[in-house]
C-alpha cells in the first residue's frame, strides 16, 4: 500500500519535513503515490485489454469502477474522501472475493451447473455438432496409421497425397497438426514416426481398436476418422442445428432432438452431450426436502453437525476449565511449564495433528491398537468414528479454553471467594455460585465463537476420516461423521455422478441461513453491538 | 521441537524435584491433598496433549519408515526419513514449504495491513455509513470463505480462461482470495485496540501540523504493534491450516504448487506407506509455528480473550 502524504501545504510549513523532501516540492509520499497510481492504472488498462475481447462485462464494469474510484479518492483533497482512502483497498478485495462469491453462490444454486452442464448454450451446441460423426464421406481421404505419443495419447498419422510432396499430419481428438518433414521418420513407404507420435503396428493397434475408432479429428469440412487401419477419411457432421426451430436434427436418420432441461433430447429419451446451464429455480432446494433418499442422510448430517460442534465446545471447555482450576494453585510449582506444553495441541497446525491422529487410529497398524493390543475400529464403526472425531476435536480445543479460563480465573478478585467463605460457603459452593458465573460471563462469547468455528470445522472431519464411514443406502455421498460443509464438498467434487456443483451450492445457502440465524441470536445475547 | 518435546520428562522431574523442600515444611499427606495431586492431573494432561507429538517425533526418527513399524520410543534411530523427504523423490516437500510461506506469509502481512487501514478510519473518523459499515462487516463474516468454495471454483476456472497464470493451480490466486477476508474479525480486533490509544496523542500531533497519514504511520501503528503481531500470527496460522479452499484452487494443478496442507494430505491419505517421511515433514513444518507461538504467547493470550479462534 502506498504511503501518501497529501497536504503539501502543511509540509512546506514545517521546516523539519521540508528537509525530507529532496526534490523540491516532491515528498517521498507523493512519489510513492504517483508510482502506486500509475501502476494501478497501467494494470487496469492491460486487464481491460484482456477482458473486453472475451465479453466479460461484469469484470469490465468492476475494473473500470474500481480504477475510477481509486483515482478519484487518492487524488482529491476533499475531506469526505479521507476515510475512503483507508477503507477502499480492503473493501475492493472484500467485494471481489467475499461479496461477489456469496451472490454467485446464490445464483448457481438456482441452476443445474455440474458435470455435463458447464457450458453456455451456444458453446454446447458447437461442441455437440463438432463431435457428431456422420457416415457420408466428403471425398477427401488419407493414407493413415494409428499412432501413440510418448505420454500415451492416441492419434492418427495422415499422409495427404493431394499435395506433392505429400504432407504429413497428425490428428488427435483435439487438433490436426502439420508435421515438419524434418521430424518425420520413414520406414520404406510408411511413416514410422511423426513429431511426438510413433506408429503402432497392427497388433498394437488392435489392442486399441475401440479407442481408435472413436477418434474424430476436427477438420475444415467435418471430422477425420479412421476407416480402416490404413485409411482415414473426412466425413461430415451428422447433426445440424436449426436455429429458427431451436432443435438439433440428425441429417442421416432424421431424428429430431429438442432442448429439455439443459440437454438436446430425442423422443426416445436419448440425449446429446454435453448439455448447458439453465435456470431451474428452486429445484435444488426441493430436491433436498422432497426425496427421502436425500433428506434422510441430510438430516442425519445436520443433527450430527450440531452435536459435533456443541460436543467439541462442551468437552473442550470442561477439560480446559478443569485443568485451569487444578493448575491455578498458588503453591503449585511448574505452572509455566505446564502452560507452555499444554498449548501444543493448539499451537501445532491442525492439518498435521489431525493426520497424525488418523495414523494413530488406524485399525490395523495404528499405535493405539498396537499398545492396547485391541483391534478397536476407531474410524470404521459409525459410532466409534463419531467418538473418535469428538476425541480429536476436544484434543484440539481444550488448550484454548485452558488458556482463556486461566486468564479469566486470575482476573476474578480473590476477595469475592473469600467473602463467600466467610459467609459460610464451602469451597465447591463458593465456586458454583461465585466463581463459575463470573467466569462464564467472560468465556461465553468465546464459547459461541468456538461453536461457530467448529460448526464448519472441515479439517477435523475430512482429514481424520473423510466424513466416513458412509451411511448405507444414501443416494448422495453422505458419511456418518460428515458435517454440512464436508458433505457439501463431497457433493461438489466426489459425487459418483460427477460434480454436482449446483446442488452443493443449494446446501451452502442453507448453511448460510442457518449460521446467520444462529449468529443473530448470539449477537443479541452477547450485546457486542453496543460497544460501537 | 525435538528438543522441547523430549525435554518434557526432564521438566516434569524438575517440577517434582521441588517436593522435598515442601515436604520438609509440612507432612506429605497434607501436601499431596492440597498440591501434589495437581501434579498427577497435570502430568496426565501433558501425556494426553503430547502423546501424538512424541509419537510423530519418534516416527520421524525411526528408520523403519512405515506406520506399523512406528512406536512411541524410536527403535532404530536414523535421520533417513528427513534425508529422503528433502531429496524430494517422493514429494516436492521443499516446494510445499515455500509455497505455504508465500501464501500464508503474504496473506498475514497484507491482511493485517488492509485491516489496519480500515480500522484507522473506523476508530478515528466519523463519517456517514460508519456504523452500517462495521455491522455489515460482521454480517459478511457470517459467510465463511470456506462455504464459498463452489463459487470460487467456478470463478477461478473462469479467470483461468482469460488469464492462464491465475487459473486453477495458481498460488497467487489463492493468496488474493484470502485477502477477501481481510476486513471482518481482524478489523474488529484492531479497531478495538486503536480505540484504547488516547485520542490526545492524535490531537497534539494534529496541532503540530501532522497529516492524517503521518498520524497513522508514525503514532498509531507503532503503538498498536502488539495487536498487529497477534493478528498477523493468527492470520498466518489460519491460512497455513486452510485446506478446503486451497485444495479447490490448487488441487487440480501441479503438485509442485501445493501448500503443505494440500500436499501432506495427498501424501499420506489413507495408506500410511510413507509414514516416516510424513512424520519428518510434520516435524519440520511444526517447529516454526510452535516457536512463533511460544515467543508470542503473552500477546496471543490477550488476542484470544478478544475473541480470535483458530483451527
Amino acid at each position: 500500500m502506498a504511503v501518501e502524504i497529501e497536504e503539501s501545504r502543511s509540509t512546506s510549513e514545517k521546516p523539519a519535513q521540508r528537509s525530507r523532501a529532496p526534490l523540491g516540492g516532491l515528498t517521498l509520499g507523493l512519489v510513492a503515490k504517483i508510482i502506486f497510481l500509475s501502476t494501478i492504472n497501467a494494470t487496469s488498462l492491460w486487464t481491460l485489454g484482456q477482458l473486453i475481447p472475451e465479453r466479460v462485462w461484469l469484470g469490465v464494469a468492476f475494473v473500470v469502477l474500481a480504477t475510477v474510484a481509486i483515482d478519484v479518492v487518492y487524488l482529491t483533497k476533499a475531506r469526505w474522501a479521507i476515510p475512503i482512502k483507508y477503507l477502499l483497498p480492503g473493501t475492493l478485495f472484500l467485494l471481489a472475493f467475499q461479496v461477489y462469491p456469496v451472490i454467485y453462490t446464490a445464483y448457481i444454486s438456482t441452476t443445474n451447473l455440474g458435470t455435463g452442464n458447464i457450458l453456455d448454450k451456444d458453446a454446447a451446441i458447437e461442441q455437440v455438432i463438432s463431435t457428431s460423426v456422420g457416415s457420408t464421406e466428403s471425398g477427401i481421404s488419407y493414407v493413415a496409421r494409428a499412432a501413440q505419443s510418448e505420454d500415451g495419447t492416441l492419434g492418427i498419422i495422415l499422409i495427404d497425397q493431394r499435395t506433392d510432396p505429400p504432407e504429413i499430419l497428425v490428428g488427435t481428438n483435439e487438433e490436426l497438426i502439420v508435421i515438419d518433414p524434418a521430424d518425420v521418420v520413414f520406414d520404406g513407404e510408411r511413416v514410422q514416426q511423426a513429431g511426438a507420435f510413433t506408429a503402432l503396428n497392427l497388433g498394437q493397434a488392435a489392442d486399441f481398436e475401440t479407442e481408435l475408432s472413436q477418434i474424430a479429428v476436427p477438420a475444415e469440412e467435418g471430422v477425420i476418422v479412421l476407416k480402416t487401419f490404413s485409411r482415414a477419411a473426412v466425413v461430415g457432421y451428422s447433426l445440424q442445428y436449426d436455429e429458427a426451430a431451436d432443435v438439433m436434427r440428425n441429417v442421416e436418420t432424421g431424428v429430431i432432438y429438442r432442448p429439455v432441461d439443459g440437454f438436446f433430447r430425442a423422443e426416445s429419451g436419448a440425449r446429446l452431450n454435453p448439455g448447458w446451464q439453465i435456470n431451474i429455480g428452486f429445484e435444488n432446494y426441493e430436491r433436498v426436502f422432497a426425496s427421502e433418499a436425500i433428506r434422510g442422510p441430510f438430516l442425519r448430517v445436520f443433527v450430527w453437525n450440531w452435536a459435533f460442534a456443541a460436543g467439541t465446545v462442551f468437552f473442550g471447555f470442561a477439560l480446559g476449565l478443569l485443568l485451569a482450576i487444578t493448575l491455578d494453585h498458588p503453591d503449585l510449582r511448574g505452572k509455566r511449564f505446564y502452560r507452555s506444553f499444554l498449548i501444543f495441541p493448539y499451537a501445532l497446525p491442525s492439518f498435521l495433528t489431525v493426520l497424525v491422529w488418523q495414523g494413530m487410529m488406524n485399525r490395523d497398524f495404528g499405535i493405539i491398537n498396537d499398545l492396547t493390543g485391541l483391534s478397536t475400529p476407531w474410524l470404521t464403526n459409525p459410532w466409534m468414528a463419531r467418538g473418535s472425531v469428538l476425541l480429536v476435536s476436544t484434543w484440539l480445543t481444550f488448550p484454548y479454553f485452558f488458556l482463556v479460563s486461566t486468564g479469566a480465573l486470575q482476573s476474578i478478585p480473590k476477595e469475592l471467594t473469600e467473602a463467600a467463605n466467610v459467609d459460610g460457603a464451602s469451597g465447591p459452593q463458593a465456586f458454583g455460585s461465585v466463581t463459575l458465573p463470573l467466569l462464564l460471563i467472560a468465556v461465553a462469547p468465546l464459547m459461541i465463537a468456538s461453536f461457530a468455528f467448529n460448526f464448519n470445522n472441515f479439517n477435523v472431519i475430512y482429514m481424520l476420516n473423510r466424513g466416513g464411514p458412509p451411511i448405507p443406502g444414501a443416494q448422495t455421498p453422505a458419511g456418518s461423521t460428515d458435517i454440512l460443509v464436508s458433505y457439501t464438498f463431497r457433493l461438489a467434487f466426489e459425487s459418483g455422478r460427477g460434480q454436482d456443483l449446483a446442488f452443493a451450492t443449494a446446501i451452502s445457502i442453507l448453511i448460510f441461513l442457518h449460521v446467520a440465524m444462529f449468529s443473530a441470536w448470539s449477537f443479541r445475547k452477547t450485546a457486542k453491538l453496543e460497544e460501537i | 521441537m525435538t528438543d522441547i518435546g523430549l525435554g518434557a520428562p526432564a521438566g516434569t522431574a524438575t517440577g517434582t524435584r521441588a517436593t522435598p523442600a515442601t515436604v520438609a515444611r509440612q507432612p506429605f499427606g497434607k501436601w499431596f491433598r492440597q498440591v501434589g495431586w495437581r501434579h498427577l492431573v497435570g502430568v496426565a494432561a501433558l501425556f494426553f496433549a503430547l502423546f501424538p507429538v512424541l509419537f510423530i517425533i519418534s516416527s520421524s526418527l525411526n528408520a523403519a519408515g512405515t506406520l506399523s513399524g512406528s512406536s512411541l520410543i524410536p527403535t532404530n534411530l536414523s535421520l533417513i526419513n528427513y534425508r529422503e523427504l528433502l531429496n524430494g523423490t517422493e514429494a516436492p516437500f521443499i516446494d510445499w514449504f515455500l509455497n505455504t510461506l508465500y501464501v500464508a506469509g503474504g496473506a498475514a502481512i497484507l491482511n493485517t495491513g488492509l485491516a489496519a487501514f480500515a480500522s484507522y478510519a473506523f476508530s478515528r473518523m466519523r463519517f456517514v455509513g460508519r456504523r452500517a459499515g462495521l455491522l455489515s462487516l460482521l454480517l459478511i463474516q457470517m459467510f465463511p470463505t470456506t462455504l464459498l468454495f463452489v463459487a470460487l471454483f467456478v470463478f477461478v476456472t473462469d479467470i483461468g480462461g482469460i488469464f492462464p497464470g491465475l487459473g486453477l493451480g495458481s498460488r497467487t490466486m489463492l493468496l488474493v482470495i484470502y485477502l477477501g477476508g481481510a476486513l471482518g474479525v481482524n478489523a474488529w480486533l484492531i479497531k478495538g485496540y486503536f480505540d484504547t490509544i488516547p485520542r490526545d496523542l492524535d490531537e497534539s500531533a494534529l496541532i503540530d501540523g501532522a497529516s492524517h497519514t503521518q498520524i497513522f504511520f508514525r503514532i498509531i501503528l507503532p503503538l498498536a504493534a502488539p495487536i498487529l503481531a497477534v493478528v498477523a500470527l493468527i492470520t498466518f496460522v489460519f491460512t497455513l491450516n486452510e485446506f478446503l479452499v486451497a485444495s479447490v484452487v490448487l488441487g487440480q494443478g501441479k503438485s509442485e504448487n501445493f501448500t503443505l496442507a494440500v500436499g501432506m494430505f495427498r501424501f499420506i491419505d489413507g495408506q500410511g506407506g510413507e509414514w516416516g517421511q510424513f512424520a519428518a515433514g510434520s516435524v519440520m513444518a511444526g517447529i516454526p509455528v510452535v516457536v512463533l507461538f511460544l515467543f508470542l504467547q503473552k500477546y496471543i493470550v490477550s488476542g484470544l480473550t478478544a475473541g480470535a479462534v483458530k483451527g
